[in-house]
């Protein structure tokens, strides 16, 4: 037993629970508190961060965190509270100072408070899921000042006062209210919105309603404009200078909506200044006004569209509906030209070449052109005026832009197929006259009609010049092969395609023996070298050149026609001729050889011969004798037939009628097109695509449609269905 | 040569550092430096003065070269955790853990450590975090790893048997639990959030059958981007199907009936596809006698747009499928069967049918282990992961070849894996062990 007896007694130390000390807690927090009060009183330059941190550190750590977190908030908001009556004690303009300087304080207090606090809020706020300490002092501060009741509503109407005398001209201080509009922004989105955003928009609003009146009730439009614009840059600049960037659409469409949108109608429509007199009087930089302003508004653009198309229409309409003014055709569309180039220069000035506008000014001169049915002639005489004399001395880039806006208006016509006709026959006229100034410019027109309108179109005219080519070289060859000739007249002969050229009916004559002869050299040579070709004279068209000499012994060259050339030479023979022996020997038909004789005896200065009686008309018993006397300062004289340069009426309706003509063999033809590929159609959709098809040359009629339509069932082409008698079925 | 400006000097517990704030900076201002350094506190010009600071030196010393090198280099001597805390403590914790662990790379994860818990076998599911931490279900209790694998409180929900767990987001578990049978009321089981720090009750999801409330046990559930959550839920009067709730509001937003013939509310895995906005929902062999794999379109009148059943396949049929994926690039969902055997069905045809790829079933040769554990997959960032007994095959590419197996032939068959937070978690069956796998930090050179 000795042995357990001497075992040795081990005597542990009683194991205490390791009890922090139970003030400790609070002890450490004191100390914390203490500095964060100093920080709030800017007395911070004698705490130790380290000190400090480690204390936070150390009560999270020892799970007093709870305690941190409450402690700090309930601090914080004793200090603001304070801070709050301090700002409401401030009076009139100081308040908002005061609020600026303490909201600046408080986030430099809140920002090295944050530092000390950075364990708790990295672990023990991350935990709990609290809200962080700066997001937390932001809402301390939002509730505790922003939302103190005596400091909201006058803060608010201290603001919206500030931007109302800035409206009113006044000058304020944006920095200060930059600084203050900042806070909101910081303090959350939602607290920007609904504690300033939303009145203050509101308060605008109102402000630019009765504004708005009073303007509209003073001013013209344009001043109008001019004021809504100001205003409008004045907010956005306000915007950029102290409001949150986001508010800016929202401001915009505030004065968009009451200075705009809800006068726009009678904006537009002003007696003596609305859109109309801006477009009258070309006042770009209003209607570039109008547009800019409009354009934010929705309809705005819309409303001024309607309201110039309108106008166009109605402009256009008179214009080409005026039979004063369609009285000379190259006026007429030089006057289309000129309201084309206007509001062109219009768009591309003031509506920012907007394209609906485009479209719109398009679609009103499709319109009213096609009111007039003599614009493609007219358009044609126009080609025709400029390419006989108009282009001399322009520059060829200045050609190409007559000839394009000369397009821009072809492409407004329905009836591009009577354009046809007729650019043929002016066409036809120059190339036999020899007037075409610019075969470059002819060329380059006919490339033009030719990307517009496709290979057919031109195929003919191009056809014409063809000849005129061929024609030379022909007569290049005729007189190679009868060196002979070159004594004695001079004969040129151009042969001409018969289907490219406008057709006119033949009219025989007796040429002067001289003449005849050489004709018939010239067609044997002809009929020698091109087999299987039949010639056939065209005097009608022709013109001379011939030498006279008249009693004085002046001499003068003639430039005259086919017809009066023989008239002329009939003189070499005779003094005096009577109509009816001038009729006998020339076989010329009686309308042709009055024409003729009227203007080599009647027009005043050109009077080659003198007619006995004298008087305007020629009449059956007429006796004609040389002018002996005539005189002229020129050595070459030219005499023109007297022709009427626009058609008369028959002739209009003549070539209208060849027109309809030509268009039925294209209308069965595009409806045997369709049929072919449809093989069954009915009515309406048949008369629908052949509309579309031919759309590009001419707008078809439906009743001539349909009259296509039953002489292709007469034969054969085309067959009613047995059942239902509207549809259509081909017939291979 | 001047005098440098920005010398900072440091007692540090005693022992005298000298930095520059310029080192200091790559703290960010975030930190004690940033903090101290930070106008306010007027101490950055007194340069010439020391800064003390009442903390272990030694820590100090590897923090301090962690700022000038971007590298951590834990002296042997050096306790771990004790250099984690005085992270902590001056806020460079996000600094360590970048510099211990490499970005995820499927083929080139290193086995890291293994984690023993007392708690008996049984493991149902492991979980891996966004921050590195895991989640570990053992029957009815949930265990808490930080990334520094410190245990937190353990979770329970009235000690309900726990199907699965998920990370809504790294501070909050969501728990997915049987309910208590012989219970009335709203009170038990079912779906709930748990604050994954102190692992208190945060919120329980309910579920309302023509708004009355209902008890229901929580199946397999799964995030999508647009913070919902879903659940499968077994109701107790046949009311099955997919829940769907708001995790901010945490209300219920949609309820899935199961069609009949079809199963949906004992489903073993939902899948959120963001590629599509769709749900995938698998119920697997041996829950079920058969297999089905939907895809449910909530959008648009909750919508069945894809199923496949093998329904009347025989019951010997060793290709029964025990896990599914859908791998989102490709469109398609992988099986598993019970040997490993990897097949795919293409979710773009309607037409279901599974294109085995004839693997050779290099486990399964020779002896079977004594608790076998069925294969389980996971698709990550264009991989495939498939646990068979003890060891994780990585495929890749669009034939899907094995690039890579992790094997470590301690605590059984793997029963679960899972990878977040840029680990690889493996959990196993017989002893309560789970590996972690992680890719080393690139090289300095």
């Amino acid at each position: 037993m000795s042995n357990q007896k001497k075992r040795n007694f081990q005597i542990e130390a009683f194991k205490h629970r390791v009890v922090v000390d139970p003030k400790y807690a609070d002890k450490t927090w004191q100390i914390l508190e203490r500095a964060i009060h100093q920080i709030y009183n800017q007395d911070a330059s004698g705490l130790s961060f380290e000190e400090l941190y480690r204390n936070a550190y150390n009560m999270v750590l020892h799970k007093f965190g709870e305690k941190l977190y409450t402690g700090f908030i309930s601090t914080m908001t004793a200090h603001l509270k304070e801070k709050s009556k301090l700002i409401e004690a401030a009076q009139g303009g100081s308040f908002l100072e005061e609020l600026n300087k303490k909201w600046n304080e408080h986030n430099k207090a809140l920002e090295m408070i944050r530092d000390i606090l950075m364990y708790m809020d990295r672990t023990y706020i991350e935990t709990t899921k609290k809200p962080h300490v700066h997001p937390m002092g932001l809402s301390l501060w939002r509730d505790n000042v922003v939302h103190f009741p005596k400091i909201h509503a006058r803060l608010l109407n201290t603001l919206l006062d500030l931007v109302q005398k800035e409206r009113t001209g006044e000058v304020i201080d944006r920095g200060l209210m930059r600084n203050v509009i900042k806070m909101f922004t910081d303090l959350g989105d939602s607290v920007y919105q609904d504690d300033f955003e939303k009145p203050f928009l509101e308060a605008s609003s109102e402000f630019y309603k009765v504004e708005s009146q009073e303007f509209i009730e003073s001013c013209d439009c344009g001043d109008y404009l001019k004021k809504a614009e100001k205003r409008l840059t004045e907010e956005i600049d306000r915007v950029a200078h102290y409001l949150d960037a986001k508010s800016e659409d929202k401001i915009t469409s505030v004065v968009e909506k009451e200075m705009i949108a809800n006068h726009m109608q009678r904006l537009v429509h002003m007696e003596n200044s609305g859109l109309v007199n801006m477009l009258l009087n070309d006042k770009y930089e209003d209607l570039g006004r109008m547009y800019n302003l409009f354009r934010r508004v929705t309809n705005g653009l819309v409303t001024v569209r309607d309201v110039m198309t309108s106008h166009l229409r109605e402009m256009g309409k008179q214009l080409v509906t005026d039979p004063e003014k369609s009285k000379d055709p190259v006026e007429f569309v030089q006057r289309l030209l000129d309201e084309r180039d206007k509001y062109d220069k219009i768009i591309s000035t003031a509506f920012g070449n907007d394209k609906t506008f485009q479209n719109a000014l398009n679609s009103s001169f499709e319109f009213f052109i096609n009111l007039n049915a003599r614009s493609p002639e007219f358009i044609s005489l126009f080609v025709d005026d400029k390419l006989r004399k108009g282009l001399k001395g322009i520059a060829d880039g200045d050609v190409e832009v007559i000839l394009d806006k000369v397009m821009m208006l072809f492409r407004y016509l329905q009836e591009k197929d009577v354009f046809e006709k007729y650019y043929k026959q002016h066409l036809a006229k120059r190339l036999l006259s020899g007037k075409t100034v610019s075969d470059d410019a002819e060329r380059s027109l006919i490339v033009k009609l030719k990307t517009e309108c496709g290979y057919q179109f031109t195929s003919k005219l191009e056809g014409m010049f063809t000849d005129m080519k061929t024609s030379e070289d022909t007569m290049r060859g005729f007189y190679g092969s009868h060196p002979e000739l070159s004594e004695g007249p001079t004969l040129i002969v151009q042969v001409l395609t018969t289907g490219s050229w406008p057709t006119q009916p033949a009219v025989p004559c007796n040429l002067p023996a001289e003449v005849s002869v050489l004709c018939e050299k010239f067609r044997s040579y002809y009929l020698g070298t091109h087999t299987g070709r039949r010639l056939s004279w065209q005097t009608n068209m022709g013109t001379a050149d011939i030498k006279a000499i008249f009693g004085k012994g002046q001499k003068h060259e003639l430039n005259v026609s086919t017809f009066q050339m023989c008239v002329l030479m009939l003189f070499n023979n005779s003094d005096r001729l009577s109509y009816k022996e001038i009729e006998q020997a020339t076989e010329i038909p009686a309308s042709d050889l009055k024409r003729c004789l009227q203007s080599l005896a009647c027009v005043k200065g050109k009077n080659v011969v003198k007619k006995e009686p004298m008087s305007k008309d020629i009449g059956e018993e007429d006796l004609f004798v040389v002018n002996d006397k005539f005189t002229s300062k020129f050595y070459k004289v030219k005499i023109g037939t007297v022709v009427a340069q626009k058609e008369t009426e028959p002739e209009k309706q003549e070539t209208r009628q060849r027109v309809e003509e030509d268009r039925k063999p294209q209308i069965e033809a595009a409806i045997v097109r369709i049929m072919k590929s449809r093989k069954i159609l009915d009515h309406n959709n048949i008369i629908a695509e052949v509309t579309k098809q031919l759309q590009p040359r001419f707008l078809a009629n439906p009743t001539e449609i349909k009259k296509r339509i039953e002489s292709l069932i007469e034969r054969d082409f085309l067959e009613r269905d047995n059942t239902d008698r509207k549809l259509y079925r081909y017939l291979a | 040569m001047g005098i440098q400006k920005d010398r900072v000097k440091f007692n540090v517990g005693g022992k005298i550092f000298e930095t520059t704030a310029t080192t200091l900076a790559h703290a960010g201002r975030n930190s004690y430096f940033g903090a101290i350094f930070d106008g306010d506190w007027n101490l950055s010009d007194s340069c010439k003065e020391e800064h003390f600071i009442d903390r272990n030196p030694d820590c100090f010393a590897v923090l301090l070269d962690l700022l000038r090198t971007g590298y951590l280099h834990v002296p042997p001597t050096l306790s771990e955790k004790l250099l984690f805390r005085e992270a902590a403590f001056y806020g460079l914790l996000d600094h360590v853990r970048t510099a211990t662990r490499g970005q995820f790379d499927g083929d080139r994860l290193r086995f890291s450590r293994s984690v023993a818990g007392q708690a008996p076998g049984d493991g149902t599911a492991i979980r891996g975090a966004p921050d590195g931490g895991c989640a570990v279900a053992h029957g009815s209790v949930v265990h808490v790893y930080d990334w520094n694998f410190e245990e937190h409180p353990t979770i329970n929900f009235d000690y309900q048997r726990i199907n699965d767990v998920g990370w809504a987001d790294p501070g909050t578990l969501a728990v997915a639990a049987c309910e208590r049978l012989n219970r009335s009321g709203a009170s038990a089981g079912g779906l709930a959030l748990f604050s994954a720090g102190s692992g208190i009750l945060r919120h329980r999801f309910q579920v309302a059958h023509e708004d009355q409330f209902k008890t229901y046990t929580a199946g397999a559930l799964s995030f999508s981007s647009d913070y919902k959550i879903f659940s499968s839920c077994k109701g107790r009067s046949n009311e099955y199907g997919i829940g769907v709730w708001d995790l901010i509001t945490g209300k219920q937003i949609d309820f899935y009936y199961e069609p009949i013939g079809w199963s949906l509310g004992e489903a073993d895995r939902v899948q959120w596809l963001n590629a599509t906005n769709c749900l995938m929902v698998a119920t697997l062999f041996p829950r079920k006698d058969d297999c089905y794999i939907s895809v449910l379109d909530f959008r648009d009148k909750n919508n069945m747009v894809w199923f496949w059943s093998d329904t009347g396949a025989p019951a010997s049929d060793d290709r029964r499928v025990r896990d599914a994926v859908a791998a989102e690039e490709g469109m398609s969902i992988c099986v598993v069967n019970e040997y490993e055997d990897l097949g795919f069905m293409d979710l773009r045809s309607s037409a279901g049918t599974v294109r085995w790829c004839s693997r050779s079933r290099l486990v399964m040769k020779g002896k079977l282990p004594e608790e076998p554990c069925y294969p389980k997959l996971t698709w990550h960032e264009g991989k495939l992961f498939s646990s068979m007994n003890d060891s994780i095959s990585v495929f890749s590419g669009p034939d899907w070849v094995l690039t890579s197996r992790l094997r470590r032939s301690y605590g059984g068959s793997i029963c679960d894996f899972s990878i977040g937070g840029d680990r690889l978690f493996a959990l196993h069956s017989e002893e309560n062990v789970f590996d972690v796998w992680e890719t080393p930090t690139a090289a300095i050179i």
